[in-house]
């Protein structure tokens, strides 16, 4: 097998996202796919063979999709997990996580990064509907020559450079105690502003930000829309979500209906976001939901098989748009699923088990 | 049956405690102190706490009979690891045990009574008495019962009121336990107080602690810290914080006979509190001179693992914990299927497939369908701290000296080293264990079963509480 075969199913992929990427909605039309996909990634990627091998799995022997199996995220934190021979390995996000473990590693090169960015494209697109290229991109995080490694700047980057204005501004920094807001700076920009903006960045980013704003509001321009993403990961204050929420219309003068979850990691090539429903964004856990080329299974820890809906277990994702590296991944995350919905609910225990704490000398 | 409200902790969880009712039971308990426990000899006391044990000790006693109805749901445990840990705490808390403790630790078992001395101090003219502190407070641990049933009785030597402050998830067992010193003698009963909140709850603490004289903290180095800031001037801390343990077998214990009997009994030590405490081992280190070869044993370790897991489920963990034991174990046979591939394959896979990771093979052997049990051997030395709840590593070494290099990261936090060896070879290792920091040597299978005599984390645990006279009577 080629690797030519790899660059042909990544261009009909693309060929399907720019038409939207509807037509993976049909069950079997994402189960060929994603079969078709295994069967080039198992050959391909060796790090995804041997982890099949080693469980007796081969191409030939999935007839469904729900049985490829998921490699572990943490796998992207000791091996490469890839397709893309080590000299065509042009590009990599990492994962953000704790400073004393080894990040995930996420390779890419121009093709996958071209993949990338119909991907998030398509995906917002399905979310926004006809409006998904009229926003001002402005963003809380670095800009990307500071974080040449963040997945998240980079979705930014795209959907900046997709947008009617062609460029996204970023307000934030690297300094040495992490991720900061330039928000003297951003407040100004703000008020300035008039058309909807698209207002972009982690939750972190938003707490560190509103925690020492000013008690005078900013008025985002009517239409706009609040994107928050990722976890806390230690770096600010904790906030429960509502209170976030409460936060964010309280400063920033928007509905509850315009503040968007999104929810993506450096191992995947495609993002799912909070559903449209506004009394879901007051809850603690937001509904979410990939596009149609991914699909998400919750399975029990204990079986690894599948859980009814709405029982919490570990959630797997499928993402057809992981051309070059692995389709099928196994998260840390805990998840609780409702149809193609899903809710985050935490992450596996990484706390030492009831009363003791010496994780930090875990070398895993 | 219920039991009646005897402690705050008897309340339900929706009485609000404030630090009012703190100050108004330390007082309480203070005051009958004074009035009766004060008074006693310690012989009464002492065979009070052993009748109390051995009560424990029958199958048919209700209290026992109630915590094993009520302790599953909440701690996790199944029904036959609590039975094994209760019956192996139990079992030791006798008259002669708690004697020899106190001459240990006091030098003589009625030091706590009146001024006496051992005959070398009385050849000097000098006369000791003991005292108790007056109110003395502990904050428990919520992993497994055993220190909190251990402090309790130690204060009951000491002659102190008690108060215990119980983690939510941990608290049905000592309360059962202080009940039954409550049924035995409610004036003892009348001299103890134990109440359940969430950790961290400032003004309820600092009422508890501002009662105190000496305050006995078990659970991890951020409590303790927290606790310690806040210690008034005046008021003594014996901190218990986080300690963890391994063992080590010899290669003269690695025959083929003797391998098994010593995976068997590793096998015991795994699965006691489901390794849960701070004497259960992380790791065994293996050495590599034996005739069944370190990954060899571990083969038979997840045997003795899956046998022990048929008589003695570990139970059902929340799924967070569950999904970190499963995330750990694809993680290592992930590592596992890669060395395989690098051996066998090593001419077809590009170079950069694969990074740096631990050296050498991995294997792992696991319980199917569950997260029961899981054995992981890595060719790699390195300490590894385990995720516990069953899940153990073993790995090879040159010898014992070669061991604690690879520890060197956990040393001065190891509590037990449960070593499989001859006499004749333990006799040259012990000093080495000593030397190096370990605060307990004892054979395998016995990790979790420390006698009521052990330095706790290396400290004589009743000493610790004490306060002396001396008195030169010459």
């Amino acid at each position: 097998m080629s690797a030519d075969v790899i660059s042909s199913f990544a261009l009909r992929l693309a060929e399907q996202l720019r038409r939207g990427g509807e037509s993976f909605s049909e069950d079997s039309v994402f189960g060929n796919a994603a079969r078709e996909l295994f069967a080039i990634q198992f050959h391909h990627n060796p790090v995804l063979r041997t982890w099949c091998q080693a469980r007796g799995v081969h191409p030939e022997s999935i007839l469904d999709w729900r049985d490829i199996p998921a490699l572990p995220t943490d796998a992207f934190k000791e091996e490469a997990v890839s397709c893309i021979p080590v000299t065509d390995r042009t590009a990599q996000f990492h994962s953000s996580g704790t400073t004393t473990q080894q990040p995930s590693r996420h390779f890419h090169r121009p093709e996958s990064l071209d993949l990338y960015a119909d991907s998030v494209q398509a995906a917002f697109a399905l979310r926004l509907g006809p409006h998904s290229r009229t926003f001002r991109l402005v963003c809380l995080t670095p800009p990307p020559n500071q974080v040449p490694h963040s997945s998240l700047v980079h979705m930014f980057q795209i959907l900046g450079r997709q947008s009617r204005y062609r460029e996204t501004t970023y307000f934030g920094n690297v300094t040495s105690s992490g991720w900061t807001v330039d928000h003297v700076r951003l407040e100004e920009f703000l008020h300035g502003q008039s058309e909807p903006i698209l207002l972009g960045g982690t939750a972190f980013n938003y707490v560190n930000w509103l925690d020492v704003q000013p008690t005078h509001p900013v008025h985002l321009p009517s239409g706009s829309v609040v994107l928050e993403t990722g976890g806390y990961k230690g770096r600010s204050r904790e906030l429960p979500r509502p209170e976030l929420i409460r936060l964010l219309t309280a400063h920033l003068g928007v509905r509850q209906s315009s503040i968007l979850t999104e929810y993506g990691m450096s191992e995947l090539s495609s993002q799912a976001y909070s559903i449209e429903n506004a009394a879901s964004v007051s809850d603690d856990t937001p509904q979410l939901r990939f596009p149609p080329w991914v699909r998400t299974r919750v399975v029990s820890p204990e079986t690894g098989r599948e859980v009814p809906s709405g029982t919490v277990g570990i959630l797997q994702i499928f993402d057809l748009a992981n051309v070059w590296s692995t389709l099928a991944l196994q998260t840390a995350d805990l998840a609780r699923s409702r149809g193609r919905e899903f809710q985050l609910l935490g992450r596996a225990s990484r706390s030492e088990p009831r009363g003791c704490s010496l994780m930090s000398l875990e070398n895993p | 049956m219920s039991l009646p409200n005897l402690f705050l902790a008897d309340l339900p969880p929706e009485a609000a405690l404030t630090p009012h009712l703190i100050q108004e039971a330390c007082v309480a308990i203070k005051r009958n102190r004074a009035n009766w426990l004060l008074q006693r000899s310690t012989q009464e006391l002492v065979e009070l706490l052993a009748y109390a044990a051995e009560r424990w000790l029958q199958p048919e006693f209700s209290l026992r009979r109630l915590a094993l109805t009520l302790a599953p749901s909440e701690t996790g445990f199944g029904v036959t690891t609590l039975s094994r840990g209760l019956d192996s705490f139990f079992k030791h808390l006798t008259v002669e045990n708690l004697n020899a403790l106190l001459i240990q630790d006091l030098g003589d078992s009625r030091r706590l009574d009146e001024f006496t001395a051992p005959p070398g101090e009385l050849r000097q003219g000098r006369l000791a008495h003991a005292r108790g502190p007056e109110l003395l407070v502990h904050f428990a641990a919520g992993n497994l019962p055993n220190s909190a049933l251990f402090s309790l009785a130690l204060g009951v030597l000491t002659k102190s009121a008690q108060f215990v402050k119980l983690s939510r998830s941990g608290s049905v067992i000592p309360r059962l336990w202080a009940h039954t010193l409550a049924d035995l003698e409610p004036k003892l009963g009348s001299c103890l107080e134990l109440a359940t909140w969430a950790g961290g709850h400032n003004s309820l603490e600092s009422m508890l602690l501002s009662q105190a004289e000496c305050v006995t903290v078990h659970g991890s180095n951020e409590t303790v810290a927290s606790l310690a800031s806040r210690i008034p001037a005046g008021c003594r801390l014996v901190p218990y914080g986080h300690r963890l343990s391994f063992g080590f077998i010899g290669a003269d214990q690695l025959s083929t006979y003797q391998s098994q009997k010593t995976a068997t009994r590793a096998a015991t030590d795994v699965t006691a509190w489901n390794q849960l405490g701070c004497l259960s081992p992380h790791l065994f280190y293996v050495e590599e001179r034996g005739i069944v070869s370190p990954e060899g044993w571990a083969d038979q370790l997840a045997q003795a693992l899956a046998e022990r897991e048929r008589a003695e489920p570990r139970g059902e963990l929340p799924v967070d914990v569950a999904a970190e034991l499963a995330g750990r174990r694809s993680l290592h046979e992930l590592r596992g299927a890669r060395h395989a591939a690098t051996r066998e394959e090593a001419v077809t896979v590009p170079r950069g497939a694969f990074f740096d990771g631990p050296q050498g093979a991995t294997r792992v052997w696991a319980s199917p369908e569950s997260t029961a049990w899981t054995v992981v051997y890595e060719d790699d030395p390195r300490f590894r701290v385990s995720c516990l709840n069953r899940f153990v590593y073993v790995k090879p070494c040159r010898d014992l000296a070669d061991a604690l290099r690879q520890a060197e990261v956990v040393r001065g936090q190891v509590s037990t080293v449960g070593t499989a060896v001859s006499e004749s070879r333990l006799v040259e290792l012990a000093p080495q264990l000593a030397r190096w920091g370990v605060s307990r040597i004892c054979p395998l299978g016995r990790m979790q079963e420390p006698p009521p005599g052990w330095r706790h984390d290396g400290r004589p645990a009743l000493a610790d509480l004490v306060t002396w006279t001396d008195w030169e009577t010459v």
